[in-house]
C-alpha cells in the first residue's frame, strides 16, 4: 500500500494546477459563480467542459488514439482531487464521458470508436441515456420501445422517460426491444440514436427541485442506421450492464465526490460564519458532531473509489463493487444534506433567492436534489439485491 | 499510489487468523475461558511481536501497514487485548524510545518476553489525554488508572502521566513497588480490564518515553492506538457479516431461507457496504501512521469514529438476524457485542474523535484562508 505519488504523477498534478490557475474564470468561487438560470447554467458547464478539452484535460485515462490523455487511473484520481481543490464547475456531458464513452470504448466497433469517442471528449456531442420507460424502471429488462429492422435501418417506436439532459443532447444511447418473442433479457439491443432524427420529440418533466433536468422522450418511426448498434442484435442487455457498471462505479463516484466535498466545505464555512444566540453556530457540539460525521463519510467516498481503482490496477475485474460504491455514496450524500438542514436550524427552510437563505440557498436546493441519489442509477433496493445475491450469495 | 495489500501482507493476516482459529475458546461463549495464556505464546512463536521491531534489535522491521490485516485478524479472532497493546507500545518505543530503551526492550519484545499494557484513562476525566492527573514525583508515579486491558497479565505498563506539568509516557513494571491491580467487573471479562493504582510506584530505569509535553509521543500513541482499534473493529465487523450471511442462507422460515427475504438480504447488503467503507477508512489510516503522514491524526480519528460505529451496528444487526439464537449465551455472538463495546470506548469513542476531526478541519481551513489572503 502506498499513497505517495510518483514523480510522474506529481508532474501531472503540477501541470494541472498551473493550467487551472489560468483557466478558471477570474474570481471563481469568490465573486463569480455559475449562472442561476438553468439553460444558461447548462451552456456555462458545456463551455467549461470544452475548455478542459482544449487544454488536454478530457478523457484522462482514455487511449490517446481516441482523443484521450492515455494516463493512469491514479492520475484520474489526482484530476478529481485537484478539481475539488479549486471548486471547479461540473460538466454537462457527464453521461457522454462516463457512460456512452466507456461503453463504446469497451464494446463499440472500430468505426464507432473513431467517430464517437473524440466527439464525446470534446463535448461536441452531448449524450443522454434512454434506458427507463414508464413501465420499466427497476425492472429495466421490461423495456418495450420497439426497434424493427428494415434493410439497413432500424425503425424505432416507443417512449422513454426520465431522460436527463435530452434537451441538450445530440445523441442518445437506448435500450430497445428487437425480439418481442424472446425471454425479456434476450430480446434487447443497444442503439445509438441521433437526437436530430425526424420522429423524436421530448417533453420536459418538472422535478422535486423545481428544475427540468429530465424529460419524456418519444420515438415515432425514427430511423436508425444498423451501423449504430453496439454489440450484436439481441445482445443489448450485456452491453447495458457495462454502462451500469460505469454509472455506479468508482469513476462516476469520484466525480461526484468532488462536488460533495466542495459543498461540505461551503457548509463548514457558512456554519463558521453564522451567529447563533450570541455565539457561533460552529461552537454547538451537536452541529460539530454532524459536520464531522459528514466530513468522514465524504472522505470515505474518495477512499472507496481510489481503493477500487487499485483493485482494478492490481488485476481484479469490475464486479458488484460498483453497487457497493453507489449504495455508499448515495446515502452518505443524502445524509450530508439532511445534516445541513438540521444544522441550519430555524433558517433551514429559507431558500434562494431570499436574502436570508444560508449559503445562497444552495443547501436547500441540494437537499431537494439529493432525493434522487437513491433512485437513479438503480435504486438502493436494487443495489441491495445485487450485493445480497451476487456478492454475498444470498438466495433470490 | 496503490491502495492494496501485497501477498505477504495478506498472508500474514491469514496466518494470524488461522492460528487464532486453533483456539476455539477465544470466540466461544464463555468469556472466562477466553483468556488462555497459550495464545500469547503461540502468537510470539509465530513472530508477531518481532514484526514492528527493527532488524537491528532482532526484529523484522515492518510498518503498521504491513500488520494491518494481522490486526484485523486479532480483532476477528477476539485475541487477548495485550497482543494489540504490545504492538501499539512497540510502535511508540520504536518511534520515540531512547537508544537505551530500544536496546533493552525491543529484543525482548521481539521474542514475546514482554507484554505491555496501556494505562491511559482515569476515573472522571473522560478520554482527553490532557486531562490526566497521575503525576510523576520524586518518589515515583502516583495516580489511579482505570480500564487498562490485560494489566493483570502484563509485564510492563506504559503509563500516561503528568511530568513537570506536561503529559508524557512512563514505563512501570507491573510487579514494581507501589503498583496494585484490581480486576474491574465489566461488560467483556475477556478484555481483562483492570484498575491500576500507582502509589509512588517505582519507575523503570530510564522510564520516560520520549520527551514529556514536547514532540509527538502522546498524539502518536493516541493515533496508533485508535488506528489499531479501528482495524480490530473492522475484523470483528467482517466476521459478524459473514456469520449473518451464513445464517441467512441456512435458516428456513415460511418455507425459504430467511436470506431470500429482502428485509434480511438488504440488511446484509448494508452491512457489506459499511464494512467496505470502514475498511477504506482504516487502511488509509494505517498508511498515514506508517508514513507519519501529516494527515495522520485526522485519518486516525475518522477511522476510529467510523469503524467503531460500524462494528457496533453490525454486531447489533447480527444478533437481530439470528433471532432467538442470537440472544443465547451458547451461540456466543454476545462475545463480539461485548468486545465491540470495549473497542468502541477505548482511545476515544466516536463523539470524541468526531470533535477532533472538527478541530483539525477548522484549523486546516484557517490555514487555507490565511494562504489565500497572503
Ligand atoms: C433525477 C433522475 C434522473 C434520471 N435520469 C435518467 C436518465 O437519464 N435515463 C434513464 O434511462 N433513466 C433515468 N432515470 C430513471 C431511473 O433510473 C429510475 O427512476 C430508477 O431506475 C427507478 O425506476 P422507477 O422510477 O421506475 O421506480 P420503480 O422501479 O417503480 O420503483 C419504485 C420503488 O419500488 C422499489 N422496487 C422496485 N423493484 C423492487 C424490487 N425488486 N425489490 C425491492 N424494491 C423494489 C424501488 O426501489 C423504488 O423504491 C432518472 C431518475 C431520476 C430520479
Amino acid at each position: 500500500m502506498d499513497f505517495s505519488y510518483s514523480p510522474q504523477e506529481e508532474r501531472f498534478r503540477a501541470d494541472l494546477r498551473a493550467w487551472l490557475a489560468d483557466a478558471l474564470p477570474p474570481g471563481w468561487g469568490e465573486t463569480v459563480f455559475e449562472p442561476e438560470d438553468e439553460d444558461e447554467r447548462a451552456m456555462f458547464r458545456l463551455a467549461w467542459e470544452r475548455k478542459l478539452h482544449s487544454g488536454g484535460w478530457s478523457g484522462i485515462n482514455w487511449p490517446v488514439e481516441y482523443g484521450g490523455r492515455g494516463a493512469t487511473l491514479v492520475e484520474r484520481a489526482i484530476f478529481a482531487e485537484e478539481m475539488a481543490r479549486v471548486g471547479a464547475p461540473e460538466g454537462l456531458n457527464i453521461i457522454g464521458h462516463n457512460l456512452a464513452g466507456s461503453t463504446i470504448l469497451r464494446h463499440g466497433t472500430e468505426a464507432q470508436k473513431k467517430y464517437f469517442l473524440p466527439r464525446i471528449l470534446s463535448s461536441e456531442d452531448v449524450w443522454c441515456q434512454g434506458f427507463s420507460e414508464p413501465n420499466a424502471g427497476s425492472d429495466l429488462a421490461s423495456v418495450r420501445t420497439r426497434a424493427e429492422r428494415r434493410g439497413d435501418k432500424f425503425i424505432v417506436n416507443g417512449q422513454k422517460i426520465w431522460t436527463s439532459f435530452a434537451q441538450y443532447s445530440q445523441w442518445c444511447f437506448a435500450l430497445v426491444r428487437t425480439d418481442p418473442d424472446a425471454p425479456k433479457h434476450k430480446g434487447l439491443s443497444f442503439l445509438l440514436i441521433d437526437m436530430k432524427s425526424p420522429g423524436i420529440s421530448i417533453r420536459p418533466l418538472r422535478q422535486i427541485s423545481g428544475e427540468c433536468e429530465f424529460n419524456e422522450t418519444f420515438f415515432d418511426d425514427v430511423e436508425v442506421p444498423v451501423d449504430n448498434i453496439v454489440g450484436d442484435i439481441n445482445d443489448g442487455w450485456r452491453i447495458a450492464m457495462t454502462t451500469l457498471a460505469y454509472e455506479r462505479g468508482p469513476e462516476d463516484a469520484l466525480g461526484r465526490q468532488i462536488r460533495f466535498s466542495q459543498e461540505l466545505e461551503k457548509l463548514v464555512g457558512t456554519v463558521a460564519a453564522t451567529p447563533r444566540g450570541g455565539a457561533k453556530l460552529i461552537d454547538d457540539p451537536i452541529v460539530r458532531q454532524k459536520l464531522a460525521r459528514s466530513i468522514t463519510e465524504v472522505e470515505i467516498m474518495r477512499l472507496n473509489a481510489v481503493r477500487t481503482f487499485s483493485k482494478y490496477l492490481n488485476g481484479d475485474d469490475r464486479g458488484p463493487d460498483a453497487s457497493i460504491i453507489k449504495l455508499y455514496w448515495s446515502h452518505a450524500a443524502q445524509n450530508m444534506y439532511e445534516a445541513a438542514m438540521d444544522i441550519l436550524g430555524p433558517t433551514a427552510p429559507i431558500a434562494a433567492p431570499d436574502p436570508l437563505s444560508a449559503g445562497g440557498g444552495r443547501f436547500q436546493l441540494s437537499y431537494l436534489q439529493s432525493k434522487a441519489f437513491t433512485i437513479y442509477s438503480g435504486s438502493s433496493e436494487i443495489q441491495r439485491n445485487i450485493i445480497g445475491e451476487r456478492m454475498l450469495g444470498l438466495p433470490r | 499510489m496503490n491502495f492494496g495489500f501485497n501477498e505477504e501482507q495478506k498472508s500474514l493476516g491469514e496466518t494470524v487468523a488461522a492460528l487464532l482459529a486453533d483456539f476455539p475458546a477465544l470466540t466461544g461463549p464463555d468469556p472466562a475461558e477466553a483468556r488462555d495464556p497459550a495464545v500469547w505464546q503461540a502468537l510470539a512463536d509465530l513472530g508477531l511481536f518481532a514484526l514492528l521491531v527493527p532488524e537491528a534489535h532482532g526484529g523484522v522491521g515492518l510498518t503498521l501497514v504491513d500488520v494491518a490485516l494481522a490486526i484485523e485478524a486479532l480483532g476477528a479472532g477476539l485475541a487477548p487485548p495485550i497482543a494489540a497493546s504490545t504492538l501499539i507500545a512497540t510502535d511508540i518505543i520504536v518511534r520515540a524510545g531512547t537508544a537505551a530503551q530500544q536496546a533493552s526492550l525491543l529484543p525482548r519484545i521481539a521474542t514475546g518476553e514482554l507484554r505491555i499494557a496501556l494505562a491511559m484513562l482515569e476515573n472522571g476525566q473522560g478520554y482527553d489525554p490532557d486531562a490526566v492527573q497521575t503525576v510523576m514525583g520524586g518518589n515515583g508515579v502516583t495516580g489511579s488508572k482505570i480500564l487498562v486491558p490485560d494489566a493483570d497479565v502484563a509485564d510492563l505498563l506504559l503509563v500516561l502521566a503528568r511530568i513537570d506539568g506536561r503529559i508524557g509516557l512512563l514505563l512501570v513494571a507491573r510487579d514494581a513497588r507501589g503498583v496494585s491491580i484490581r480486576r474491574h467487573a465489566d461488560i467483556d471479562p475477556s478484555s481483562g480490564l483492570c484498575e491500576v493504582t500507582l502509589d509512588g510506584a517505582a519507575l523503570m530505569d530510564g522510564a520516560l518515553v520520549g520527551h514529556a509535553g514536547s514532540g509527538d509521543v502522546v498524539p502518536r500513541l493516541m493515533d496508533a492506538a485508535a488506528i489499531v482499534y479501528a482495524g480490530m473493529a473492522m475484523g470483528m465487523a467482517a466476521r459478524m457479516l459473514d456469520a449473518s450471511v451464513d445464517y441467512a442462507k441456512t435458516r428456513v422460515q415460511f418455507g425459504q431461507p430467511i436470506g431470500a427475504f429482502q428485509s434480511i438480504k438488504h440488511r446484509c447488503a448494508d452491512m457489506a457496504v459499511a464494512v467496505e467503507a470502514g475498511r477504506s477508512a482504516a487502511y488509509y489510516a494505517f498508511w498515514t501512521a506508517a508514513e507519519n503522514d501529516p494527515d495522520r491524526s485526522r485519518a486516525a480519528s475518522m477511522a476510529k469514529a467510523y469503524c467503531g460505529e460500524v462494528a457496533r451496528d453490525v454486531c447489533n444487526e447480527t444478533v437481530q438476524i439470528h433471532g432467538g439464537m442470537g440472544f443465547t449465551w451458547e451461540l456466543g455472538l454476545h462475545r463480539f457485542l461485548r468486545r465491540a463495546k470495549v473497542l468502541e470506548h477505548g482511545f476515544g469513542n466516536h463523539v470524541w474523535h468526531y470533535e477532533r476531526i472538527m478541530v483539525e478541519t477548522l484549523a486546516a481551513q484557517a490555514v487555507g484562508d490565511k494562504a489565500q489572503a497572503a
